[in-house]
């Protein structure tokens, strides 16, 4: 893991943010779209899509006592939120309340954000003659979520289940023989579309059905998730940020997560950040691209658990064999 | 501490009280059951009354009675006729003597004697060690010296008591201090009533397993609850000093007496049974002593002189202690003391805007009669946060139906069906009871939340329950169900739902549940009514904090469960490979970075070669690296050719570094550092 340190002295205390309450236009909202475990707020929970802004209540907890008998002065404490697709950048200072928490509210403009945006908490001060500087923060940003109904964290890939040939996703027609489609361009996390206009896949998919059915469902599933799996990765090593001597960085997101998760089945024998520099080198340079697709099927496949099902589905139709013998 | 007046001194008051009251010496005599002969000699000096007279005729005439002539000392109880022997109060030893079960109980029982409902109970515990002559005052006071054979023969026992008087002496002998644990309550009834039999006193001082209680709400019905106070003493001593909110004796204030409790023992060939009473000796009663009316000095000898003459009881524990054992010196008794009544007790001291709170609690600790700590007033806002503040939020009227904000208090109605008693025709009798459900988001400093606190009489906690059924993810909140009087109403319904709740409590008063009482005294069909209220109170939780079902985005099950994006679960091996463990790092004057940096390195039989790499940190881009000026190995590695060589089997290494300044980007003091370690790049 990455250390970085700073040339002054920072808070050695936790910074902690909380949201406290919520309102859409003026009107409170009920707690349950914010969850303090997941430290998510889900702004779509009515389902009321016209909001102009939401007004999020916060309140942060610093560590009072070292901030005053430290180093450090005008100490003040902002909240931050961002949104990495729209590029904006909303700040707004918390002001401190009578029993030494910081107080204030932030607010989210609907034009401004597109899917998901990230709330952070700096507290900065004057140290030196130099004003302004990040002396702590809550390592664990809050997310506010524009369109999900429920406050969690993103856990799985979209699932989209579409005709293909329906006239609302014209650009998915000339993919329309096709049973499925992983996508990972443009939305904020992957998709994987299900054709409903392929005949009976939606129905072998789903649940239920015989032992041989169940064997092919297990096994279909796999293939479509080692593919995705394939396609993320390719997608997430693609689009990386480089330091000045070629070392790539963490892309952040679901990209990180799908390099951390498959990296260690791509290189078992380096640390994670070696093993993405290696993916990356012989991705870029072309050194040993051909070796790596045989690591990334390996790493999908075991994600997709593409072994144990075939396995399965086989001894089904042993076993079906058996019984019509 | 006799107080002498004479005969001629008591004449002369006797007199002076009857002309007051318009009472005739021949009225006194018929009411007194003697001849006139006798009261006309005691008004003119020629003779006393004995002791018992004094106190009928106090009784009869109210006002200052005669003070005891009689000394007041130890009377110990001889053994039993029937030569049965008792090791121990079976009583004190079903309590472990744990001083968070001592102020559960002692503090239970001051509430349930509040006197003057308009105000609160206030109990105080005073924690208060005594060495040197302090100690040495104290004991001579307490009649040490009549006391110790009896200790030191009841010590030599092979019984568990023995064993615990044994240890607590040789402490005393050797280590040379004592702790006082004091519990002081006002505004409460105070010990009232004679001696013996049916009063409270009684109940207190001579009886054992028996509940006296004002209130038919109380929680310790069965009476063990003062048994604590002498379980919590090693010596099994415990002096009392109560004053009275209805006069005895023509007296309310300083009625004292001692009680101790040893097991079987024999002393110079006399048996005694074990328990021993300080007081003065009852002329009615050989061998037996009663409470004294003491005076102010000796009061304040035997540490039990009250500030206020506000009625209530001050209980004396000496030899205090804490068998539970997570308690090592006195702060750690404070502080225990402190959060075991704000846990137990936050909901009583909670007060609303405009209501008093139930009880007042505090601690304080002092050694040889110098305050250490200053008297800690127990906030419920300070120990129990969230709790508190949906009972204030009730108190003062401002639930909410739902939350919107994390300081609000929802509150939901949970309906009690308490059924008819046995005994009522059918078509009376049960009721309906609305008992009321509060539930906030959970503070920061609670320790535990999403439990459910139920509580009933005065605001006295029966249990503490998980919520069944709570989605995944649910946020931490607290609740609170007021059911019975704890709700505030005074309604028939209230009063009924009492009781029935009380029925379904088992002898610990811990759970409200199917009760053999409860089967035979209610109709039938009672026991599914606990159940359902159970039932009804979780799902009156879940309404309020349950969030609504996820909807998932969609998608088959066996799909989405292989393509979760969760790292935790699926990252394997992890410190295989050398990771930094700490860096410190500062800028020097000529404007570089000096960094120290600890590494831990996983077990391996081969040595590691890693490359030490400064980066600038940067918010956004590609970060820029630094050279170093100067690396040098610490300790467990060696630098070759720029690269760090770690010794083989090594588990931790360090080394310190100078980044070249020349090669900076930007001024060292304007950025941060990142440090790295890498495997070594052949391009590097």
């Amino acid at each position: 893991m990455t250390t970085s340190v700073r040339p002054y002295p920072t808070l050695a205390g936790s910074v902690e943010l909380e949201v406290v309450g919520a309102a859409l236009d003026g009107r409170p909202q009920l707690l349950d779209m914010i969850s303090r475990q997941e430290r998510v707020v889900a702004l779509h929970l009515n389902e009321r899509s016209d909001w102009r802004e939401a007004r999020l209540e916060l309140r942060a907890r610093l560590p009072q006592r070292e901030l005053s008998t430290g180093p450090w002065q005008k100490v003040e404490c902002v909240a931050v939120l961002t949104e990495g697709v729209t590029n904006s950048r909303t700040l707004r200072p918390l002001r401190r309340a009578s029993d030494g928490s910081w107080a204030g509210s932030i607010t989210v403009e609907r034009d401004l954000h597109r899917v998901r945006a990230d709330l952070d908490l700096f507290v900065t001060a004057t140290i030196g003659d130099v004003p302004g500087r990040i002396v702590g923060t809550d390592e664990n940003p809050w997310i506010v979520d524009l369109t999900a109904r429920t406050p969690l964290r993103q856990r799985t890939l979209e699932i989209n289940e579409v005709d293909f040939g329906d006239a609302d996703v014209p650009w998915l027609s000339r993919f329309k023989e096709l049973p499925w489609l992983v996508e990972t361009s443009g939305g904020d996390v992957p998709t994987v579309h299900l054709n409903l206009g392929f005949e009976g896949l939606k129905e072998l998919l789903g649940s239920g059905g015989s032992v041989s059915e169940k064997a092919l469902r297990g096994s279909i599933a796999a293939q479509i998730a080692a593919e995705a799996w394939t396609a993320m990765f390719h997608s997430a090593i693609s689009e990386l940020e480089l330091d000045d001597d070629g070392t790539p960085q963490w892309p952040g997101g679901w990209r990180e997560s799908v390099l951390r998760i498959m990296l260690p089945d791509v290189h078992p024998e380096l640390p994670p950040a070696d093993a993405l520099f290696e993916a990356h080198s012989s991705r870029a340079n072309g050194g040993g691209w051909h070796e790596l697709q045989s690591r990334i099927q390996y790493a999908a496949s075991r994600r997709a658990k593409v072994s144990r099902s075939l396995s399965t589905a086989i001894r089904s139709l042993d076993r079906s064999k058996e019984a019509r013998a | 501490m006799d107080n002498e007046v004479g005969a001629e001194g008591y004449g002369s008051w006797l007199e002076q009280r009857l002309r007051q009251q318009g009472i005739s010496t021949a009225e006194l005599a018929k009411r007194l059951d003697v001849t006139p002969a006798a009261v006309s000699a005691w008004i003119g000096g020629r003779s006393e009354p004995r002791d018992a007279m004094k106190r009928a005729v106090a009784n009869l005439l109210g006002g200052e009675p005669t003070p005891l002539a009689s000394p007041v000392s130890w009377y110990h109880r001889p053994a039993h006729a029937d030569g049965g022997r008792e090791f121990g109060n079976a009583a004190a030893f079903a309590f472990d003597a744990d001083v968070s079960v001592l102020a559960r109980e002692a503090t239970q029982n001051s509430l349930d004697e509040r006197l003057d409902s308009a105000r609160p109970v206030r109990v105080r515990y005073t924690l208060h060690e005594l060495t040197g002559d302090h100690l040495n005052f104290f004991l001579r006071d307490l009649g040490w010296d009549d006391l110790e054979p009896h200790y030191r023969v009841a010590a030599e026992q092979k019984q568990k008591v023995g064993r615990v008087l044994a240890e607590a002496l040789r402490e005393l002998r050797e280590i040379g201090s004592l702790l006082l644990l004091r519990v002081d309550d006002f505004n409460a009834t105070g010990l009232i009533g004679g001696d013996y039999g049916d009063s409270k006193f009684a109940a207190v001082v001579r009886d054992q397993l028996n509940s006296n209680k004002s209130s038919n709400q109380a929680g310790g019905s069965y009476g063990l609850g003062k048994a604590t106070l002498w379980a919590t003493s090693r010596f099994g001593l415990v002096l009392i000093n109560s004053t009275l909110s209805e006069p005895h004796e023509g007296r309310t204030e300083r009625r004292l007496v001692g009680r101790l409790e040893l097991p079987w023992h024999v002393l110079a060939e006399d048996e005694f049974a074990g328990p021993a009473w300080l007081g003065t000796g009852d002329p009615e009663r050989e061998g037996i002593a009663r409470s004294w009316w003491a005076d102010e000095a000796t009061a304040e000898a035997l540490h039990l002189e009250r500030d206020t003459s506000e009625p209530g009881t001050s209980f004396l524990i000496v030899g205090a202690h804490d068998a539970a054992g997570d308690t090592g010196n006195l702060q750690d008794m404070h502080r225990k003391l402190v959060s075991t009544l704000g846990q137990n007790f936050w909901a009583a001291m909670t007060s609303g805007r405009d209501r008093t709170p139930l009880l007042e609690a505090s601690v304080v600790t002092m050694r040889n009669g110098i305050f250490v700590t200053d008297e800690e007033r127990v906030d419920p806002h300070v120990e129990q946060p969230a709790c508190a503040r949906a009972l204030r939020a009730y108190l003062d009227g401002d639930t909410v139906d739902q939350l919107t904000a994390a300081h609000q208090v929802a509150l939901a109605h949970v309906t009690l069906r308490v059924p008819r008693l046995g005994t009522e025709p059918r078509t009376e009798g049960g009721a309906e009871h609305e008992a009321v459900l509060l539930v906030t988001p959970a503070d920061d400093k609670d320790e535990s939340s999403n439990r459910l606190v139920c509580m009933r009489g005065n605001r006295m906690t029966v249990m503490e329950r998980a919520v069944r059924d709570l989605p995944l993810g649910t946020d931490p909140f607290q609740a609170v169900l007021l059911a019975g009087r704890a709700t505030g109403r005074e309604t028939r319904a209230t009063g009924l739902a009492e009781a029935f709740l009380r029925a379904a409590e088992p002898p610990e008063h811990n759970d409200w549940n199917k009760t053999e009482e409860l089967a035979a005294t209610y109709a039938r069909g009672a026991l599914s009514r606990i159940t359902e209220f159970r039932r009804d109170m979780d799902a009156a939780v879940r309404g309020i904090i349950g969030r609504r079902k996820a909807k998932r985005d969609g998608g088959p099950d066996v799909l989405r469960d292989l393509l979760r994006l969760d790292v935790a679960n699926t990252s394997r091996r992890v410190n295989a490979h050398p990771s930094i463990r700490h860096v410190s790092a500062s800028v020097d004057d000529s404007g570089a970075w000096q960094v120290q940096a600890e590494v831990k390195l996983p077990a391996r039989e081969d040595a590691w070669t890693l490359e030490a790499v400064a980066k600038f940190d940067v918010r956004s881009g590609g970060r820029p690296r630094v050279p170093w000026a100067r690396l040098a190995a610490g300790e467990n590695c060696r630098v070759e050719n720029g690269l760090l060589m770690f010794s083989p089997g090594a588990r931790s290494a360090s080394f310190t570094g100078v980044t070249d300044v020349t090669a900076h980007p930007v001024n060292a003091a304007m950025a941060s550092l990142v440090v790295d370690l890498q495997k070594a790049r052949e391009s590097a």
